[in-house]
């Protein structure tokens, strides 16, 4: 397993946590848009949502459909052990980056 | 939404999706792509949500395309633009050119096709117009022929005693210019509202306008209430409401009416033929409630909304039954005259016309509420459209054809490598739906660029974008594209899929290629149409130019006349003498209308028994208006203002001397018509003593044949007419000698308008010259002929661009050939002939074919006009040379550059 992952497979990553079972394509695009206020295309979320899948960072299964959806299931998303610790590596290597900045003095 | 609601556009998206993308994703892609477009019609609409949903799929489908089954198709489809690509680059030239024709093509057919649809979709806005009608009748003051779109007020009330199919019957009536003052903190300002029309209460149960402020229900229900638009409204009180202020209609006699403002209209779409400003309630019209019953006013629109599922057919028959019984009663008491004698056998018809109708029909030809559309100029901007487009298909197909062959020994590889036909064939429509495809997207990014020079040009307010979201228009694109890709690519396809590869591989293929005889025929084609246009824009322009020369009888140089000159009432006679003492003018003169304008007319017959009744224009006017417009006198003498009997006399011109019986200067001999009397055979039987006799002048467009015209004393006060007494016009002859530049015009004209505020300060100032209403009288043919100058020179620009591909495609085939000729000593010129002459022929051939079409054509659309410029043969010489001489230019680079061609380097590769 690398240390590190792409940036938006990350913020997808987070996203599927933070939804804790209703992750599916458009609530985790828009979860994300809410975060990073920027706006990502459908079509993006779930190519990654499937290459994480397929990195076996993500697991899914089918459910829970809407008249909106005109009673189609959705793809509800799940985060894998495996994924918990590929945050939290990312999360290490982050950590430890960061903590080599010089310490800075605010006017300096 | 339910899935019945999706719009076509939507469903050929998921059916993209459905396809192309992997099974086990569908359902849930599906699903996403309607909670999506939910979210975002609720938040942005429906044109951003359609849109998005489209960028989504096919964001969806590239991304997921590899997940489907059956790879092969993806694989392939990636690999065929791929290649389709890579020979578009590998002939630059072709490509462009073929891509440059085709795109002009569809551009200019986008644009007139934008235009007809605009023109033939009048008053499709209605709420009810399916089952609104408006009723017309027979011209009964001419051709009774003739369908004439305004009835009396009669045919209203007959039709609600005893026609019981309408839901409403509604009458409106054309008030005319009528000025307007509203005073506003004691300030008063005036308008001239020239959109203002009377309509009766149930006007809105008929027309559904909608109402910004007030109650459809009764804003027309008391006498003098109006209804304004939302604009006008803003004129007047600017943001202020408007609701029950008072606004006042001037009368020709300098008093004013007060009006109370009861309701706004939002204001009326442009596609409307009814266009007004202001509305009042019709019992505010002088003598409308006594008239109501009459048959022969016949200035009323009158309209019905049937009943639901009403046979309009049935109900027209029913119709027929109304005038013998009705109108009667009027010519009785009119023209004493019972309703056979005043027929004299000819029928009376009613006519249903369905609203939607109104704009565009050939006839009636005349509006008197709002716009009339041309029928004959929507026709041929329709076929113009469809040529260009043709042609640029023609085009398209032409090269493509031609650029495939050059493709033969890919073909033989391919297959050699084990392609079955049917990817060959894929392939070459695949390739020619793209190119068909990126066309139509520049196309369109053209039109939407260039419309706005259009519209100044078409005076329309045309805009793609809304058709954007239209399915149909969506699937006449797609329609479009797949027959003029099939159609090109199906050739190449067919023919080329079918060799032996061994054969073309060997080279064999070049020489058997049999695309040329359809190749010269379409280009046969293509030129038949660019020489038949040039022909016809020519005498389209000749035409033009010719009708301001003919010689129109009086002098219409140098007038400058003033409108609205009824607002004065008594006061146009002040003015007049005031304008008579500037030395600019060499004669000032009133009149109760201008040429080319001179629409009154009535019913006459001269004195004596059984003289026959008929239909004679009229104006009134003063003694200085005839001198003013230098009109020939044959006999007789101008009107005398010293003479008091003058008043009641009358001057004809010569058409009406004939046509009331008198004969010709010829045959009238020593009894002429001076002295004798004319009868109006209408009410008084007054006597009106001829004076003189005019030489025929044209008072109306050139367009028409001169009619017989009666000219009254203005001062007749006992004629019954609108405009006796008070003339509507001052006309003014200026001395040139006064107006040297424009400076000095421009002066002139400030200083009459000084004067007439002088008189009248509220008096609305316009002012045209008569050269130039003569020549508006020209107004759409004009428009029609730049239009048409347009597309002519596109026609030509798409057929010099495919036989510019033509003989570069026939350059390449042919260059070992003129190598070979040029070893065995061939001369430079001998090539440049030799090459030159294949083409010259089709042109030659073009012009043979084109030269009759474009003379019937021509000789059809002359027979509009009374007065017609001949059809000179030079025009054609010319058409053929200009054709021939685009043609050889269009060759002539192509042939010096293969005849100049080093032999060495052309057979060097073998």
């Amino acid at each position: 397993m690398s240390r590190v992952i792409g940036e938006l497979e990350e913020l997808i990553l987070l996203a599927v946590c933070i939804l804790d079972g209703d992750g599916y394509g458009i609530s985790v695009k828009k979860e994300v848009e809410r975060h990073t206020e920027r706006s990502i295309l459908l079509g993006a979320v779930h190519i990654t949502l499937y290459r994480l899948q397929d990195k076996g960072l993500l697991k899914s299964h089918l459910g829970g459909s809407s008249e909106k959806r005109g009673d189609r299931r959705k793809r509800l998303f799940r985060i894998t052990n495996k994924g918990m610790e590929q945050l939290r590596a990312s999360q290490d290597v982050r950590q430890k980056m960061w903590s080599l900045i010089p310490q800075l003095t605010p006017g300096s | 939404m339910s899935k019945s609601q999706k719009s076509i556009a939507r469903k050929l998206a998921s059916t993209l999706i459905q396809r192309w993308v992997g099974h086990a994703y569908i359902e849930e892609f599906l699903g996403d792509l309607d909670e999506m477009y939910e979210d975002r019609l609720a938040a942005r609409g429906k044109f951003i949500a359609e849109g998005m949903y489209w960028v989504d799929a096919i964001h969806l489908t590239v991304g997921f395309s590899s997940t489907v089954k059956k790879q092969s198709h993806s694989m392939f489809i990636g690999n065929m633009i791929k290649i389709a690509w890579r020979s578009a680059v590998h002939q630059k030239q072709f490509t462009i050119l073929n891509l440059l024709g085709l795109t002009l093509g569809v551009a200019t057919c986008l644009a007139i096709g934008l235009y007809v649809y605009d023109e033939s979709t009048y008053d499709t806005f209605h709420a009810n117009g399916d089952r609104i009608y408006r009723i017309n009748q027979s011209m009964i003051w001419g051709d009774w022929n003739e369908e004439f779109g305004s009835t009396g007020p009669g045919v209203t009330e007959a039709i609600r005693t005893d026609i019981p199919d309408f839901e409403q019957v509604t009458r409106i009536f054309y008030v005319g210019d009528q000025l307007m003052r509203v005073t506003i903190d004691d300030k008063a300002t005036h308008f001239n509202e020239t959109k203002y029309y009377a309509a009766e209460d149930n006007f809105f149960k008929v027309f559904l306008f909608p109402f910004l402020k007030g109650d459809p229900k009764t804003a027309l229900k008391e006498a003098n209430s109006i209804v304004i638009t939302a604009s006008t409204a803003k004129r007047y009180f600017g943001d202020a409401d408007p609701m029950g202020k008072m606004i006042e209609a001037k009368s020709t006699t300098g008093t004013y009416t007060p009006f109370t403002i009861t309701g706004v209209l939002a204001d009326i779409p442009t596609q409307s033929h009814l266009q007004f400003d202001m509305l009042s309630s019709l019992y505010s019209v002088a003598g409308f409630k006594d008239q109501r019953y009459t048959w022969i006013w016949t200035i009323f629109g009158t309209y019905g909304l049937v009943n639901k599922g009403t046979d309009v057919a049935a109900l027209t028959k029913k119709l027929q039954a109304l005038p013998p019984k009705w109108a009667g009663q009027t010519t009785q008491r009119v023209f004493n005259q019972t309703f056979e004698q005043f027929t004299k056998g000819q029928p009376w018809t009613l006519y249903l016309q369905p609203i939607q109708d109104i704009y565009l029909a050939k006839s009636p030809g005349f509006n008197r509420f709002g716009p009339k559309g041309n029928p004959q100029f929507v026709m041929i901007f329709g076929a113009v459209g469809i040529l260009v487009l043709l042609l640029s298909s023609i085009n398209f197909m032409n090269l493509s054809t031609a650029r495939s062959s050059n493709r033969a020994k890919e073909v033989g590889v391919r297959k050699v490598l084990g392609s079955k036909k049917s990817t060959l064939v894929r392939q070459f429509i695949v390739e020619s739906v793209l190119f068909v495809t990126v066309s139509t997207v520049v196309a369109l990014i053209l039109v939407q660029l260039s419309l706005n020079a259009f519209n100044t040009v078409a005076e329309k307010k045309l805009s793609l974008l809304p058709h954007l979201t239209n399915p149909y228009f969506f699937g006449m694109l797609a329609a479009f594209i797949l027959i003029v890709g099939l159609g090109a690519g199906s050739y190449p396809a067919l023919y080329l899929s079918a060799f032996k590869p061994a054969e073309t591989l060997k080279g064999k293929l070049r020489a058997g290629f049999k695309g040329t005889g359809i190749r010269n025929g379409l280009v046969v084609f293509q030129f038949t149409v660019s020489i038949a246009l040039i022909i016809c824009t020519f005498f389209v322009q000749k035409q033009l130019s010719y009708t301001r020369t003919i010689d129109v009888g009086i002098s219409k140089d140098h007038v400058l006349q003033l409108y609205n000159m009824h607002q004065l009432g008594k006061g146009v006679d002040v003015l007049k003498a005031r304008l008579q003492n500037n030395s600019a003018f060499a004669v000032v003169g009133k009149s109760s209308f201008i040429p080319p304008y001179v629409w009154g007319g009535d019913r006459y017959r001269a004195e004596g028994p059984d003289q026959p009744v008929v239909d004679l224009h009229y104006m009134s006017c003063d003694e200085n208006y005839l001198r003013l417009l230098q009109v020939e006198f044959i006999t007789g003498r101008n009107f005398d203002p010293a003479n008091a009997a003058d008043k009641y006399n009358i001057i004809i011109n010569e058409e009406a001397a004939r046509i009331l019986g008198y004969g010709s200067k010829e045959t009238w001999g020593d009894k002429s018509p001076l002295g004798k009397f004319v009868v109006q055979s209408f009410g008084s039987e007054e006597k009106l003593q001829i004076i003189g006799v005019v030489k025929d002048f044209n008072f109306n467009s050139v367009k028409q044949r001169i009619e017989p015209l009666l000219i009254m004393n203005s001062d007749n006060d006992k004629h019954w007419s609108y405009t006796a007494g008070f003339p509507s016009y001052l006309s003014m002859r200026l001395n040139p000698a006064s107006v040297q530049n424009g400076d000095e015009l421009q002066r002139i004209i400030d200083g009459v308008k000084a004067e007439v505020t002088k008189v009248d300060p509220s008096v609305t100032f316009q002012y045209s010259f008569m050269d130039e209403e003569f020549d508006n009288t020209f107004r759409e043919e004009r428009k029609m002929s730049v239009v048409l100058n347009l597309f002519t020179v596109l026609a030509i620009v798409i057929a010099c661009l495919g036989l510019f591909g033509l003989a570069a495609f026939s350059a390449d085939q042919r260059k070992k050939e003129l190598g070979i000729r040029k070893l065995h000593g061939a001369s430079i010129q001998h090539l440049i002939f030799l090459f030159s002459s294949e083409f010259t022929k089709l042109v030659a051939a073009s012009i043979a074919i084109a030269i009759p079409i474009a003379y019937l054509m021509t000789d059809y659309w002359l027979s509009n006009f009374a007065y017609r410029t001949p059809i000179d043969i030079w025009v054609f010489i010319i058409a053929g040379v200009t054709a021939m001489s685009i043609a050889a230019f269009t060759v002539g680079f192509q042939s010096f550059s293969a005849a100049n061609a080093n032999p060495v380097e052309v057979l060097k590769n073998e």
